[in-house]
């Protein structure tokens, strides 16, 4: 079988180019304080308008195509929808309760939109025109670190087009003792929305941050994200995607461990038309450790491809994985991790789990759980289910006097809501139940687990 | 008082992948009444306990079972517990993301449904599984966990009899709950049973060991063999058979 390349689909017709060639030959407006990554921005845009996006021919892209992202963003293009502007219901700037937890920034369209007005004790919060030279260091640094690992076309589209780029940092042994919540939205004007995150954890720091990806009807986004945890650092790191039914959204993150540095990821994806993420971590530091743990829902006709990488370079370093996905409908789900054990890593130890429920005949998943060991000194395991409802299970609740289409209902709903457990934010486990629990049905949201009233 | 019979098994057989395990097995269950079934492993006690709870995979090839007079083979699993049937398993599931709590609520509530009651309100639920708490010695912080989810093997028995406290049944049927339980365990279990005892409610107790009716005393004990009742009798014939081994029992012809 032959597969249309995304250009292919895009320029079938003689005389269309592609938009990724399309938007590099754009004049880009001058943002104040990105003079010295013009030469890196350059390059980049150089390298996609050879290159423009991933194609199926990829072994990494074989599941997903980007023809319809790709189409999209031409559309938009084609129709300018003009200067960004601030959209009707955007928070006003300062400081924003998440259900009475934490700190609130908003960033519309990749723009730091508003800040909180304390981001809480040794954490600073800013865009890269807004940076001391103290700052601008930590955020070349990071900038560079990309560079460093293979080329990425996403990675390069968003530098090739990027206005801005958001500064998140910690002081030495600093721990805001609130949550930094970042909402990325993507706004409804018509654009390619390519938010930038950089987020630096000095030695000993800690943080908690939630990151989510919200947006309006159409929304189309090339995120990327660019994590660095110093010595000693933790960062408790919760992902939440809910985007409308038809919004895509393209989502790198890119972490760097550095020697006893701790990192939890909680993933959670619940909407869009189309997703497709990437969280690559290198456990570059001995002793460093990562939980990295994803839940999806690809229902309808959502198309939800994880990939992740995890890559053991340092000796004595963890990595504990588990992601569990649910397809139903037309949905698609897609899951691959890759777990590499570099020849300096001996002694490490790694865990990866994918778990599957599908749904309908209709629906889809393919999983691919990968180990490479290049040493021998380590201790790894992988495995990968899919399947229905455990008829165990569902006979116990029946035995207990459910109907069995609520029993199915309370497990399946269980197999998702198990993995927010992870969530440390009460408002928002419970918001993201009460969604579980109205696309799945089930048991209603609860307030506190683990306590009694 | 009636004298109608709660349960009425009456011989039944029933295969398993082709293969017979019971054999013909009669019994008569009267409301009040404490039953203990006991035999040899591989006799069929299980699988008695199974088929009354309606678990696929059983096939009844002959025989019927009457529950309060209706055919409790024809009803499904969930119309079985709603209409008073309880079973405790002798290997409760764990079912994680699923509370304990949320567990219990929706079984009471959909037996209340049943009977023409409407849905408990939360104090009287609160006060109502709180007693029973106490009564089973767990601690509260259980009820938000997921449903058996990290308990031993004791403390998921011990949580099958606190479900059937909550739930209140007429008929309890309960599968070896006292395997695996050391003598502390054992006599919560024991005590949470004869709490429970009462004129319009029947016990069925599955057993391997005479150990359990030291604490729950049985009006009837019951040797189970090739897929048969072959004695009865009071609870004598337990400490006969603690004495004496199962082979005593059986007829000499299936040996």
């Amino acid at each position: 079988m032959t597969r249309s390349t995304v250009q292919q689909a895009v320029t079938g017709e003689p005389g269309i180019r592609p938009p990724w060639q399309v938007a590099a030959e754009q004049p880009r407006p001058d943002t104040p304080g990105l003079d010295w990554f013009a030469g890196r921005q350059a390059a980049a845009r150089a390298r996609i308008v050879q290159s423009g996006l991933p194609e199926p021919a990829e072994e990494d892209w074989r599941y997903t195509s980007l023809a319809s992202f790709a189409r999209r963003w031409g559309e938009y293009l084609s129709a300018p929808a003009g200067a960004v502007v601030p959209e009707a219901g955007d928070p006003a700037p300062g400081r924003l309760p998440v259900g009475g937890h934490g700190v609130t920034v908003n960033i519309v369209n990749g723009v730091l939109r508003s800040l909180p007005v304390d981001g809480g004790a040794g954490l600073t919060i800013r865009s890269l025109g807004q940076l001391t030279a103290d700052l601008r260091g930590r955020a070349e640094n990071l900038l560079l670190k990309t560079d460093k690992t293979t080329p990425d076309k996403l990675v390069d589209l968003n530098t090739a087009l990027l206005g801005d780029a958001i500064l998140i940092a910690t002081e030495p042994g600093c721990s805001p003792p609130e949550a930094l919540h970042v909402r990325l939205k993507a706004g409804t004007a018509r654009l390619l929305s390519q938010p930038r995150l950089l987020v630096d954890l000095a030695p000993d720091s800690q943080l908690t941050l939630i990151l989510e990806h919200t947006g309006g009807s159409g929304a189309l986004v090339n995120a990327v994200s660019q994590m660095s945890l110093g010595r000693g650092s933790q960062l408790n790191l919760i992902r939440v995607q809910t985007l409308p039914d038809d919004g895509m959204l393209l989502d790198t993150t890119d972490m760097e461990l550095a020697e006893s540095a701790s990192l939890t990821v909680t993933s959670v994806d619940l909407g869009g038309q189309l997703c497709r993420q990437t969280i690559a971590v290198r456990l570059a530091g001995p002793g460093a450790s990562a939980t990295v743990n994803g839940v999806f829902l690809a229902d309808g006709k959502r198309h939800i491809d994880n990939h992740t990488r995890l890559l053991h370079q340092a000796p004595g370093t963890t990595s504990r994985e588990f992601f569990r996905g649910i397809a139903d409908g037309h949905g698609r789900g897609v899951f691959n991790g890759k777990i590499i054990v570099m020849p300096g890593a001996a002694g490490s130890n790694a865990a990866l789990t994918n778990r599957n429920l599908l749904l309908a005949p209709t629906a889809e998943i393919d999983t691919k759980p990968e180990l490479e060991i290049y040493v021998d000194d380590v201790r790894c395991s992988h495995g990968a289910t899919t399947g229905q409802l455990d008829p165990n299970a569902l006979f116990y609740l029946r035995s207990r006097g459910l109907d069995p289409a609520i029993a199915r209902e309370v497990l399946t709903s269980a197999f998702l809501r198990e993995g927010l457990s992870g969530i440390v934010i009460p408002e928002l486990r419970l918001r993201l139940e009460a969604q579980l629990q109205a696309r799945l049905g089930g048991e209603p949201a609860s307030k506190e687990p683990g306590a009694t009233k | 008082m009636d004298t109608t019979p709660l349960l009425q098994v009456t011989g039944l057989r029933v295969a398993v992948g082709g293969k017979e395990i019971l054999t013909g097995l009669d019994l008569c269950v009267r409301a009040g009444e404490v039953h203990a079934i006991m035999g040899p492993n591989g006799s069929g006690k299980s699988t008695l306990a199974h088929v009354l709870s309606g678990r696929d995979g059983y096939e009844v090839t002959a025989g019927s079972a009457n529950y309060r007079g209706q055919d409790l083979l024809a009803m499904p699993p969930e119309e079985r517990a709603r209409a008073g049937v309880f079973l405790g398993f002798q290997y409760p599931i764990e079912i994680p993301g699923v509370s304990n709590v949320y567990l219990l609520r929706s079984a009471l509530n959909a037996r209340r449904a049943a009977r023409g009651e409407g849905e408990i309100d939360a104090v009287g639920f609160l006060r109502l599984v709180r007693e029973k708490a106490r009564l089973m010695q767990m601690d509260e912080s259980f009820l938000q966990r997921g449903v058996n989810e990290g308990f031993s093997g004791g403390e998921k028995k011990r949580n099958e009899v606190f479900q059937m406290a909550v739930l209140e049944p007429l008929l309890a049927i309960l599968d070896e709950t006292d395997s695996g339980l050391d003598i502390d365990a054992l006599k919560v279990v024991a005590n949470g049973v004869n709490s429970l005892r009462a004129a319009d409610r029947a016990f069925v107790l599955i057993t391997h060991y005479q150990r359990l009716l030291d604490y729950i005393r049985p009006d009837y004990v019951h040797v189970l063999a090739g897929g048969r009742i072959v004695r009865t009798g009071d609870r004598t014939l337990a400490l006969d058979l603690e004495a004496g081994g199962y082979d005593q029992m059986l007829p000499a012809a299936s040996t």
